[in-house]
C-alpha cells in the first residue's frame, strides 16, 4: 500500500502532499513533550512490527497495524504515520516522496476512522476491535483503489480491492488478538487516551 | 547484528556528498517532480532524463549495483501497476500516429521509467547526505520540528526494534512449525503485542533519560542549519551558508531537467 513516485498523477500526489502538511500541523499541534517519545517509539513499532509476514495462501503478507495506530494513538497517528512513510521512503525507497502525502491520507484515514470505531463503547470491545483492524486496511485500500481509477487504469484496480478484503479481515483478526492481549497484560494502554484528549480540550 | 546498508555511501567523498543538504532537498524534489509530471504518453521525454541521471549518479561516486539492487525492490509493485495499465487502462489503446505503438503501452512504459527514476533519485539523496543532516536540512526549510523529532527516534530505533523482532520471529518460529492453523493467527497477533508493549515502556526510559539531559520535545541541531538563518533575505550574506557550488548545482541541474521536460 506504499505507493511508488510515478504511479498515480502528480496533480493528485501534489494536492494530498499539501492536504497532509495541513493536517500534520492540526493533528500534530500542542504535543506534550512526554509524548513525542511515545510517538515516536509507536512509529518505531509500527515499522518494526510490519516486518512480522503471515503466511496467507501460498504467499506472505506483512502486518499493517494501522488499526492499532488508531485505537493506541488517536489522532496523533496521523504524523506518526506521515514520519513512518517519510522514514521509509527516504531509507528504503518503499513508497516514493512526492507520494508521501497520498500514502499517509491513505493510511491515515484508515487509523483515524479505526479510533473512531475504537470510541464507540456503546458496542463491545471484541467487536470494535475487530472492525478497527478491520476498516484500517480496507479504506486506504479502497482510497488507494479511486486515486488509480482518477489517474486512468480503469476498473483493474478495483480487482486488487477484493485482495486486499481479505488481508482486512486477516488484519481484523489480528487486532482483534493485539488488543485482547493488551487487556490481559497492559490494560492502561487502552484506557488512557493520552495523545488525543489534550488538543479538542485545549480547544473548549 | 550490522545495519551496513543504513547511510551506506554517505561517507563517500564526491562532490554530490559537499552539497548543502537544503540544496540536495530542494534539487532532488524539483527533478523528482519534473520527471513524475511529464504526460504518460511521452515516455521518450523520461528516457531523456535518464543520462541526467546517470550524470548525477557517477558523480555521487555511488555504486550502479546498489542502485540497481534499490530498483528490483520496487520491480514487482511498479510491474503491476504497469500491467493493470496495460490491460485496463483509459486510453482505450488508442494507436499514436507514426509510432505504431498504443497509448496504454506508452502509459505503462511511462510508469515503470517514472518509478524508477524516482528509486534512482531518492537512493542518490539518501546516499550522498548522512540521515541526521538530511532531517536538518528538512527542518531548516520549515517542516514541522515533530516531523524531525520522531524522524529522529525511528532513526535511532528503527533497527534495535527490528532485531526485537527477529529475535521473537525465531521464537515464534520454533515452537509453532508445521502449516498454518487458526490458532496460529493468536501467536502472530500476541508476538505483534508483545513489540508494542516493550516499545511503550522503552519510551519511557528513554523520556525520563531525555528528561535529565534538559529535554523540551525538540532536539536542538547539531549543526549550522539553523531555520532561523534561513529567514534572512541574503543567504549568502551569512558564514557557514550555501557556498558558490551549491548555488551552481541549484541552478545548473534543475534548469537543465526543465530544460529536457519542455523541449523533450
Amino acid at each position: 500500500m506504499h505507493i511508488a513516485d510515478g504511479i498515480i498523477a502528480a496533480e493528485i500526489c501534489v494536492a494530498a502532499d499539501a492536504v497532509s502538511v495541513g493536517a500534520l500541523y492540526a493533528f500534530g499541534r500542542r504535543t506534550r513533550p512526554e509524548d513525542v517519545p511515545r510517538m515516536g517509539f509507536a512509529a518505531t513499532a509500527i515499522f518494526a512490527a510490519s516486518l512480522i509476514h503471515f503466511p496467507l495462501a501460498g504467499t506472505s503478507v506483512h502486518l499493517g497495524l494501522i488499526g492499532i495506530a488508531g485505537i493506541l494513538l488517536g489522532i496523533r497517528s496521523f504524523p506518526v504515520i506521515f514520519t513512518a512513510l517519510l522514514f521509509q521512503s527516504l531509507i528504503f525507497q518503499h513508497g516514493g516522496l512526492i507520494s508521501v502525502g497520498l500514502n499517509t491520507i491513505n493510511l491515515g484515514a484508515g487509523a483515524l476512522l479505526a479510533w473512531g470505531i475504537w470510541r464507540w463503547r456503546s458496542i463491545p470491545e471484541q467487536l470494535r476491535a475487530f472492525s478497527a483492524g478491520f476498516c484500517g486496511i480496507l479504506l486506504p485500500a479502497l482510497l488507494m483503489a479511486l486515486e488509480f481509477e482518477l489517474t486512468g487504469y480503469g476498473r483493474g484496480a478495483f480487482y486488487i480491492l477484493s485482495v486486499y478484503a481479505i488481508v482486512a479481515a486477516l488484519e481484523g483478526g489480528l487486532t482483534l488478538t493485539i488488543v485482547s492481549f493488551f487487556r490481559k497484560v497492559k490494560p492502561e494502554l487502552l484506557d488512557s487516551e493520552i495523545l488525543e484528549a489534550d488538543v479538542w480540550e485545549a480547544e473548549e | 547484528m550490522q545495519h551496513a546498508f543504513l547511510d551506506r555511501y554517505s561517507d563517500l567523498d564526491s562532490p554530490l556528498h559537499r552539497l548543502d543538504p537544503r540544496v540536495k532537498l530542494v534539487v532532488f524534489t524539483a527533478i523528482l517532480l519534473m520527471m513524475v509530471s511529464v504526460p504518460r504518453d511521452e515516455p521518450l521525454t523520461l528516457l531523456l532524463c535518464y543520462p541526467g541521471l546517470a550524470i548525477l549518479l557517477a558523480l555521487s561516486r555511488v555504486p550502479v549495483s546498489y542502485i540497481l539492487r534499490r530498483c528490483l525492490l520496487v520491480t514487482p509493485f511498479v510491474l503491476m501497476a504497469a500491467g493493470v495499465m496495460m490491460l485496463t487502462g483509459e486510453t482505450n489503446g488508442r494507436a499514436v500516429a507514426g509510432t505504431g505503438a498504443d497509448l496504454r503501452s506508452l502509459a505503462a512504459l511511462s510508469i515503470v521509467l517514472k518509478a524508477f527514476a524516482a528509486v534512482i533519485v531518492l537512493s542518490l539523496l539518501t546516499s550522498t547526505e548522512r540521515f541526521h543532516r538530511l532531517l536538518e536540512g528538512m527542518r531548516a526549510l520549515g517542516l514541522p520540528p515533530l516531523l524531525g523529532v520522531l524522524s529522529a527516534y525511528m532513526y535511532r530505533y528503527a533497527f534495535i526494534l527490528s532485531e526485537e523482532v527477529m529475535r521473537t520471529s525465531r521464537a515464534r518460529l520454533s515452537r509453532t512449525p508445521g502449516p498454518l492453523r487458526t490458532g496460529r493467527i493468536r501467536t502472530y497477533g500476541n508476538q505483534a503485542a508483545m513489540i508494542f508493549i516493550r516499545s511503550w515502556e522503552r519510551s519511557q526510559t528513554v523520556y525520563n533519560a531525555m528528561c535529565s539531559r534538559g529535554f523540551t520535545g525538540e532536539f536542538p541541531p547539531t549543526s549550522d542549519l539553523r531555520s532561523s538563518d534561513l529567514r534572512s533575505s541574503d543567504l549568502r550574506s551569512r558564514r557557514g551558508d550555501l557556498r558558490s557550488s551549491d548555488l551552481v548545482f541549484a541552478l545548473i541541474v534543475p534548469a537543465t531537467f526543465l530544460a529536457v521536460r519542455l523541449w523533450g
